[in-house]
């Protein structure tokens, strides 16, 4: 018996599950992703180093500070530039204040859905409508941050460039910005209430989890590469760590560490391997939803993770928005020659950017791999063990369960292909 | 175009997407201070981003279409979209001018190609990007990398009260002058795209102290050879325009 699932909804970007049942027994699966490839590689040849962040943007509505995040830090690298401690405050803000709100879109509108068997949220409203008012409230909140430092917008912002911020809010903008966020308390309660509520379906999975480790502090913007099977590394070191694989049906790209089976990047694998360094409040949720302190590695668990680490990036804002400085802090970086590799905690999990930069300042070679590519081999190995698990359940329910599983992972298709 | 007539059901909304970041698709589920009103006004009846259930097949009072044609089967769906709704809009940069990912325009396909791929799969068709209107014919265009907020709700409210939409068909400077802003081409010399760029941001990156990249593309007759002299007077060299002018308009800028 052949099942497809057809266009996947409620996932970002174009991709579909096929997969042949025979005898009871689980024949072929793939993941296809048709998403059409725009060769970001190939576009950035040609351009200059000050050009990037405003080109990869545009390779994610959902992560575009992110990608800008991520290949700031790459180019500074490579030209030589070093940011000074206000900058460091303002991009941490930055992408704190996107993964919660990438992370709430997720949760309420792709994710929730299922566990009620609708479609989508409109189907949900009216039931839901107390939720759709404070996951809008919630979002205002935190795109209110990305969108105060990013330059009046939360999408693809403009005041975020090589170098640092050409403006930042006034002190009045940041103490309405702390205003909101403590009056957003009970809001996120009530969210992650919500969804440490559902009921996950089991599954145990052998992946690798994989995310970035930084002393003191939960990383995000930097750190070092570290897994649960003992990986250890720079980011300058990861191209040689790690291979891209292609994919003879899709367009999209798969990625493991050399020598080694599939891994999971992402909120779960992020709270596993850094859970002491989550905030006090984060830490209480993450032990009522049982990710600590004896976790299970079931890919599911991904959307407590990030409801968790929504808590965690509220506190974390708080605090950083106490240290803010209005002052702005941009020098205008000049052209230099070099190669720069940097790798970020996108919400989705590990993204990685390099650049080799000629003397004119024009980029020569470009590298991306998104925290999907990173998933893609895991999602497939899980999705085989989900439905083997499930062999004898009638086929719309195997479908449903694996279309769980896949949004469980809140891959980014765009992003996979870019 | 064809006017939605209310009756006794709200208007049907298929949103669809082609090659682009689905930023125009997370701009409109965001739409935060609109989201619960447009929810309840309109019956999104294929949203893919959105919602697992309903069909492309249609019918639509109204599709919004995002992203740019790369591929030779998003051109069969385009006008299969066309031919099944009363209103069709095109949404965000990518659909209109072709936006970033018309970059590779200029640049011979298999180059571009072969700097992301090292192997030739089989499966790639891409060809030289190209913007909704080259095949099919649009009602209005929602100019924005994101869309802007006014436009996007001059775009839903005009098929609720049955009315051509009114979107922004002025520069970026219009908006600075509202504003207040100091112009920064001016008084600052930064190589500002706001004269010739389609208004709509609001003017953010003047506002935040930085010259206007063109992300909402080309405004109608643009005046781009005075802005080009503009810049050469301000010391930019050719390559430098050049690269001014193909960031968000290659596919004008390549023709």
């Amino acid at each position: 018996m052949k099942a497809k699932t057809g266009y996947l909804g409620r996932v970002e970007g174009e991709g579909a599950l096929e997969f042949e049942i025979h005898d009871g027994k689980l024949k072929r699966l793939k993941v296809n992703i048709w998403e059409p490839p725009r060769f970001f590689e190939g576009m950035l040849v040609g351009r200059r180093f000050d050009e990037v962040p405003d080109i990869v943007s545009r390779i994610c509505g959902i992560c575009p500070v992110s990608h800008m995040m991520t290949s700031i830090r790459a180019v500074e690298k490579a030209i030589g530039f070093e940011p000074d401690r206000g900058t460091i405050v303002a991009r941490k803000l930055m992408s704190y204040s996107q993964i919660a709100s990438s992370h709430l879109v997720h949760l309420i509108m792709l994710a929730l859905p299922d566990y009620y068997g609708k479609g989508s949220l409109m189907e949900l409203l009216p039931d839901k409508e107390v939720t759709l008012k404070k996951f809008i409230r919630l979002k205002e909140t935190f795109n209110g941050i990305t969108s105060a430092f990013g330059g009046g917008r939360a999408l693809h912002p403009v005041s975020m460039v090589v170098g640092g911020f050409t403006a930042l809010p006034n002190e009045n903008r940041i103490r309405e910005l702390r205003s909101n966020l403590l009056s957003s308390k009970d809001d996120l309660m009530d969210i992650f209430k919500t969804v440490s509520g559902l009921e996950l379906p089991d599954l145990q999975t052998g992946s690798e989890f994989v995310s970035l480790s930084a002393e003191g502090e939960y990383a995000v913007n930097e750190g070092q590469i570290v897994s649960d099977m003992g990986l250890r590394g720079k980011e300058d070191d990861y191209e040689t760590l790690f291979d891209e694989k292609e994919v003879p049906y899709s367009n999209a790209k798969k990625t493991v560490v050399r020598g080694r089976g599939p891994l999971m990047v992402g909120a779960l694998a992020r709270i596993y391997l850094q859970s002491d360094r989550l905030s006090e409040n984060a830490k209480k949720t993450a032990l009522e939803a049982g990710l600590i302190p004896d976790p299970v590695k079931n890919p599911f668990h991904n959307i407590l993770a990030q409801a968790v680490e929504i808590l965690h990036f509220a506190e974390g804002c708080q605090a950083l928005l106490e240290i803010a400085k209005p002052e702005t802090a941009y020098l205008k970086p000049e052209p230099g020659e070099g190669e720069g590799a940097a790798l970020t905690e996108a919400p989705r999990g590990l993204l990685y950017h390099s650049y080799l930069i000629d003397r004119g300042g024009i980029v020569r070679k470009a590298n991306i791999v998104t925290p999907t590519a990173h998933n893609y081999l895991g999602i497939e190995e899980n999705l085989r063990r989900l439905i083997e698990n499930n062999i004898n359940e009638p086929v719309e329910r195997l479908k449903l369960l694996a279309g769980m599983l896949i949004r469980a992972y809140d891959p980014c298709l765009s992003c996979s292909v870019h | 175009m064809r006017f939605f007539s209310p009756g006794d059901r709200k208007p049907r909304v298929g949103f669809f997407k082609f090659s682009c970041c689905t930023g125009c698709g997370f701009q409109l589920a965001y739409f935060q201070k609109s989201l619960e009103d447009t929810l309840k006004s309109f019956d999104f009846t294929f949203f893919r981003l959105a919602s697992s259930s309903g069909t492309p097949e249609g019918p639509f009072d109204l599709a919004l279409v995002e992203g740019a044609v790369t591929e030779p089967y998003q051109i069969i769906e385009l006008k299969k979209i066309r031919a099944n709704s009363a209103v069709l809009y095109a949404v965000g940069s990518c659909a209109i001018t072709g936006g970033i990912p018309a970059i590779k325009a200029g640049v011979p396909e298999m180059e571009v190609q072969n700097k992301a791929y090292r192997t030739k799969l089989y499966g790639l068709t891409s060809l030289r990007p190209s913007v909704l209107g080259d095949y099919v014919e649009i009602d209005g265009s929602v100019r924005g990398c994101p869309p802007g907020e006014r436009d996007l709700q001059e775009a839903m409210v005009s098929v609720l009260f049955h009315r051509k939409p009114e979107f922004a068909g002025y520069s970026v400077c219009v908006e600075c002058k509202i504003k207040g802003n100091i112009c920064v081409l001016v008084a600052e010399g930064l190589p500002c795209m706001g004269p010739v760029t389609n208004a709509g941001c609001g003017a953010l990156c003047p506002s935040y102290h930085r010259a206007c990249y063109s992300c909402f593309g080309l405004m109608g007759q643009a005046n781009t050879a005075a802005l080009k002299g503009k810049f050469r007077k301000l010391g930019l060299t050719e390559d430098e325009i050049e690269r001014r002018f193909s960031l968000f308009d290659a596919l004008e800028t390549k023709k």
